[in-house]
């Protein structure tokens, strides 16, 4: 370790490593802090929570597909009260240890993602950024439709760059990535978490019924990690602020073909599911990898890709 | 904080891997820390090795824990790419697993009589459950079925333990009472006073079981199976609809007072 300076900036977020957790496939963190060193990470992102609580979807949420996974999980949280005063001590703690805390904020309406990271910013000093997620495809009423065209995404992000000083980023959708980059980086977007899981469907061909409780769901996983590369290097040309890159990473090459490509952190998702300490795992590799690159800073490798 | 999952990732090892029914496997791995630490009704978490397309890890029940000997024994039927990998797993072969998982059985303080309900790969959960209660003295009844003679599985080990009634049952009346489990326990519960039903099988059946159990005025739980991502409670995908809302089956369950379960 240390002969690669690994340290980042994701957009005003100073981070140790480039290695983060996908909102959702990390629960608060500290459903980890028994099985790896949370503390080693760059930073982790918090599961999307709401001004008020979400009971989520009825069951079957997850289907398991070849080469990844499909949810429909309803993004069941509890609240950001309840989530601040159950999970802020712990998340505190991490914190002081260096490892910076992102919010994912969840809302089905431009008011309520203000009413909700009003709530983040009130009761969450702790965190060092946001994440507004106006790209759930679960939320039949209207996640979707906020993040699926720019000036939604931009509306959205407009209202919430008035609540906080603090960093703001936007999990985007798999659609328009371009346009609705350039839409988000006007409206004071800090930076941008690209990709969310991708729209699909599975068939139960037996009982003619969805494998999940609804007709669609979020697909991850290695299958989506192509798409998700080629979406991170589409939206490096058209915007200037910082990418994090997120789509099934399961190895340090998977992150590092996101650096690559320009993200300049990485995201780690239905990894930490099969493997809890993946993520740890993963930032060696990447590590190793930067160091056989023969650079003495990461940030050389960030978007070296050459075509 | 919440308390975590007490589940860690153990190294195993397959001391042997061996069909003991049609599409059924008896799986006995050496992992002594979680062996040790299992209780009846909690599960393991099964990282399946190899160039696999399927990335999760298989959540199993298992069958018995030994202690002294730091073996697990896992009752599985092949129903998809991870257990049918599973089943190729040889005697020498390793991986990890991730456990224990969960909350298991818990009979009443004081409970004198059990009626246990099982149906096809629900067997082994509920048959651990039995040689506990059997060992700490208490009366036990079981009612085991399968679709056919030939997936059924237990009914042995079932009368090792010294359960008093064994009942087994077939879909097709290939063995024992040609029908469901239902009906047997509606007999054994017309006839015993019984403190505990514990049943573990397919959702409509467990559902019945309840049922009797509830109009029997007799406390019961279910263990029930749900599609699960992580198995430690940070992905919230096996949710189980309670008259308290939402409960993982990974840290709530799997195993539920079955009077508060809306959908089993």
């Amino acid at each position: 370790m240390a002969n690669v300076n690994m340290a980042v900036d994701f957009g005003g977020v100073k981070m140790k490593n480039p290695i983060n957790t996908a909102a959702g496939t990390f629960g608060y963190g500290w459903q980890f802090s028994e099985l790896m060193d949370v503390s080693a990470l760059g930073a982790i992102t918090t599961k999307g929570c709401a001004a008020e609580p979400w009971e989520g979807n009825p069951a079957p949420r997850m289907t398991e597909l070849r080469g990844g996974m499909m949810n429909s999980v309803g993004l069941q949280n509890p609240g950001v009260r309840a989530f601040a005063e159950q999970s802020g001590p712990w998340l505190a703690d991490l914190a002081e240890k260096g490892t910076r805390v992102i919010c994912q904020v969840a809302g089905h309406s431009t008011e309520e993602y203000v009413r909700a990271l009003e709530l983040f910013d009130e009761l969450c000093p702790w965190a060092a950024g946001f994440e507004i997620n106006v790209s759930c495809p679960n939320i039949a009423a209207g996640g979707a439709a906020c993040g699926s065209t720019p000036e939604g995404a931009a509306e959205v992000m407009r209202a919430c760059r008035k609540v906080t000083k603090r960093p703001l980023f936007v999990k985007m959708a798999p659609v328009r990535v371009p346009e609705i980059a350039v839409a988000l980086e006007e409206a004071g977007a800090d930076g941008l978490t690209i990709i969310n899981s991708i729209q699909g469907m599975a068939i139960d061909v037996h009982t003619r019924r969805s494998r999940l409780c609804k007709p669609k769901g979020g697909l991850s996983g290695p299958l989506c990690h192509p798409i998700a590369v080629r979406m991170v290097w589409e939206a490096v040309q058209v915007v200037d602020i910082p990418i994090c890159g997120v789509g099934g990473v399961m190895t340090g090459e998977d992150a590092a073909e996101f650096i690559l490509a320009g993200a300049c952190c990485v995201a780690v998702g239905m990894a930490s599911f099969a493997e809890p300490d993946a993520s740890v795992r993963i930032l060696h590799e990447l590590e190793a990898w930067a160091e056989s690159q023969g650079v003495s800073d990461i940030n050389e490798l960030i978007g070296a890709f050459e075509c | 904080m919440p308390n975590p999952s007490p589940a860690r990732v153990h190294d195993f090892t397959v001391v042997s891997n061996e069909p003991i029914a049609d599409g059924i496997f008896k799986l006995v791995v050496s992992a002594p820390a979680c062996a040790a630490a299992l209780k009846p009704g909690q599960f393991v978490n099964i990282a399946v090795p190899g160039n696999a397309m399927s990335l999760l890890r298989v959540p199993l029940s298992f069958a018995a824990a030994d202690a002294q000997a730091g073996t697990i024994e896992i009752w599985y039927a092949v129903v998809g790419d991870g257990t049918e990998r599973l089943s190729h797993m040889a005697a020498g072969d390793t991986s990890t697993l991730l456990g224990p998982g969960g909350r298991g059985w818990g009979a009443p303080a004081g409970c004198a009589r059990a009626l246990l309900v099982a149906g096809g790969i629900g067997v082994p959960p509920v048959l651990c459950l039995a040689r506990e209660l059997a060992a700490a003295g208490v009366a036990v009844d079981v009612v085991f079925g399968a679709a056919t003679a030939a997936k059924l599985v237990g009914e042995a080990e079932a009368r090792v333990l010294g359960a008093g009634e064994v009942r087994v049952c077939t879909d097709d009346g290939t063995a024992g009472h040609h029908g469901f489990v239902t009906d047997p326990a509606r007999e054994l519960l017309a006839a015993n006073a019984y403190d505990y039903v514990a049943t573990c099988g397919p959702a409509p059946m467990m559902e019945r079981v309840a049922g009797l159990a509830k109009e029997a005025g007799v406390f019961c739980e279910a263990s029930l199976e749900r599609m699960m991502s992580c198995g430690f409670g940070a992905c919230n995908t096996c949710n189980v609809q309670t008259v308290d809302g939402m409960k993982g089956a990974c840290m709530c369950g799997p195993v539920f007072d079955a009077s508060k379960v809306v959908v089993f």
